[in-house]
């Protein structure tokens, strides 16, 4: 038998590394890159193609609101990006540990010197960080189809408007009601807030995969979160009226109490103003980014509390 | 790597792996029933030593090795890696962890596998490819470091395992069925990198169904039943038959056999007997290996 002459000074390890975290992102999203999730952006340049090919009979002399096809270009491309960010945040994250439990490979990570926690993060930032890049670049296409159409519609609008006579200073005037729908800043102010309601959703999914041990099951509790994310604000709103004329019952209330537990993800949205053409103050950005990141803290905070203990 | 193992010792001791009274109980979801996966378990592994723990599917076998990975968390009881709580994350720098039947991100390479292990032990990137060229090497993996992994064999991953589990330059190496899947050679290939890492002075704990091959390389053997280590002690303890004497004689001629059996005869009155008198045999996968070997020349 050997005897005992050695000790070893095992190397300190910190609780959190970024180092370790960025090791951890940059492999999961190489994961879901060469999972191919980026042909999705070809199926997102095909469908803002068609939607721009669109020509509403009053952009050809008639009498209707122009800026029409400017809104349904920007709501096409919106509901896209939503859907698809939504879509990799929820199926990516609700994925990958789950998977990394049934095949083993978490026992490999998480017997080198990786905290729990920095395992956590990493997975949340490589799926972040994919739909970061996705987002982006689906911002840069719908910009540059935005621009394309706007450019082409304010061209035919002075030709036409000048045939008739019409001052230039009063073309320059009417065309620039058109300009509130084209690349503003409020667009990327718009993608900016569907990151962040990825993020949220990301941070979900994360939370029910640390405790759940279906894939299924973790995007089925998340979708169900999701619904009742976009309808919360209404519902509070509903009790609150009922409450003010007097027909306020226990159970709703109990409810409406419960319902602080879920992110309010209609707070999260000005997409329905930036189609609209409306400005976005910068005072509204800081807090949905406040809110947003407090929900995100809040699910990664649970996650990790129910995933330091988790035996395998 | 510059951090040779050796130059980490310091004049206190501690054992390499130390579990004392270890108890581990599971229950079930619904029945609220107790199941005891290991039961007041005690062993210590010196540094340098490599132990073979072995018993029956279920036996606890893995149970152990969690809790000592601290991937799991004992019911009472405690494991401790040279001297350190194996629940704290420091004692991990120091293992290395070839599970059973490995798999792996299959969208990686080999080369991208070691790598991704290297960098989460905090390998400075020189440092790492060396050290990721030195592991292929010695796994016989170089001339498939760049094919992904969802592409090997089974016996090719559990090398990529195998060399993953010692990318940090662990002074510990817990090893589940190494061989686990492996053809013969590399089988072979596996237990001589055991009796390197042995010279080496790395501790090695080591589990597996195969029993030869845990008589082949370890120093001492536990043996786990239901839960609880029945047995345990150095090879010489456990298997010798005390009261019986082999003597293997190269280029006897009859003449010498039948003498050697007079004389056992002579000393009868003693209790002495001759039992058996045999040619000794090679091994099967020996034989395998040395045909294989032939045919490759």
């Amino acid at each position: 038998m050997a005897t005992h002459n050695a000790q070893l000074e095992l190397k300190k390890t910190s609780f959190i590394s970024l180092n370790r975290i960025a090791v951890i992102a940059g492999h999961t999203f190489t994961q879901l890159v060469r999972m191919k999730v980026f042909y999705f952006l070809v199926a997102f340049v095909i469908l803002i193609w068609a939607t721009k090919q669109i020509i509403f009979p009053n952009e050809t002399g008639g009498s209707g609101s122009p800026e029409q096809e400017l809104r349904l270009l920007k709501s096409t491309g919106f509901a896209a990006m939503n859907i698809f960010s939504l879509l990799l945040a929820l199926a990516s994250t609700a994925l990958l540990i789950p998977k990394d439990i049934e095949d083993r490979t978490l026992y490999t990570i998480l017997c080198k010197p990786v905290p729990r926690l920095d395992y956590l993060l990493g997975k949340l930032a490589g799926v972040l960080l994919l739909i970061l890049v996705s987002l982006f670049v689906m911002d840069l296409i719908l910009s540059l189809f935005l621009h394309q159409k706007l450019s082409g519609m304010i061209a035919i609008h002075t030709e036409q408007l000048a045939a008739r006579g019409i001052p230039k200073e009063a073309i320059q005037e009417y065309l620039a009601r058109y300009e509130a729908h084209g690349v503003t800043a409020n667009i990327h102010y718009a993608t900016l807030t569907i990151f962040l309601k990825a993020m949220v959703i990301a941070s979900i999914a994360l939370l029910i995969s640390t405790f759940s041990s279906s894939t299924l099951f973790t995007i089925i509790a998340t979708l169900v979160i999701l619904i009742i994310g976009l309808i919360v604000a209404d519902a509070r709103e509903y009790v609150i009226n009922m409450a003010a004329i007097g027909q306020e019952s226990k159970l709703v209330s109990t409810a409406l109490a419960i319902s602080i537990l879920f992110p309010d993800l209609q707070f999260l949205s000005i997409e329905d103003g930036v189609i609209d053409g409306r400005t976005v103050p910068f005072s509204i950005m800081r807090q949905i980014l406040i809110i947003a990141l407090l929900y995100v803290a809040t699910y990664v905070v649970l996650s990790w509390f129910a995933f330091r203990k988790k035996e395998f | 790597m510059s951090d040779n193992p050796k130059n980490k010792s310091t004049n206190t001791t501690h054992y390499a792996v130390e579990i004392n009274n270890l108890v581990k109980t599971y229950s079930s979801s619904f029945k609220r029933k107790k199941f005891k996966a290991v039961d007041n378990v005690s062993l210590n592994i010196s540094p340098g030593e490599v132990y073979g723990l072995i018993g029956p599917n279920g036996s606890g076998k893995s149970t152990t090795m969690k809790a000592l990975l601290g991937l799991i968390s004992p019911t009472s009881g405690h494991c401790k890696i040279f001297g350190c709580d194996s629940k704290r994350i420091d004692a991990r720098s120091e293992i290395g962890f070839l599970p059973e039947n490995p798999y792996f991100y299959k969208h990686q390479t080999a080369a991208e596998t070691l790598k991704f292990y290297g960098k989460l032990c905090g390998i400075k990137s020189k440092a790492l490819n060396e050290r990721v060229d030195e592991l292929l090497e010695l796994v016989s993996l170089n001339h498939a470091r760049n094919r992904r992994l969802a592409g090997y064999s089974k016996g090719m991953l559990q090398r990529v395992g195998l060399a993953q589990a010692l990318i940090q330059n662990p002074q510990l190496v817990i090893l589940d069925e190494p061989t686990a899947g492996v053809d013969p050679i590399g089988s072979r290939e596996i237990r001589d990198l055991i009796f390197k890492l042995k010279e080496d002075g790395v501790t090695i704990f080591l589990c597996s169904h195969l029993l030869e091959q845990v008589q082949e390389v370890c120093d001492r053997v536990g043996i786990i039943f239901e839960g609880t280590l029945v047995n345990e002690g150095t090879l010489e303890q456990l298997t010798a038959i005390q009261n019986q004497q082999e003597i293997i004689i190269e280029n006897a001629d009859q003449g010498l056999l039948e003498s050697i059996s007079e004389i056992i005869q002579k000393h009868s009155s003693s209790g002495a007997k001759l039992i058996s008198s045999n040619k000794p045999k090679s091994s099967l996968e020996t034989l395998f290996i040395n045909t294989a070997k032939s045919r490759q020349k």
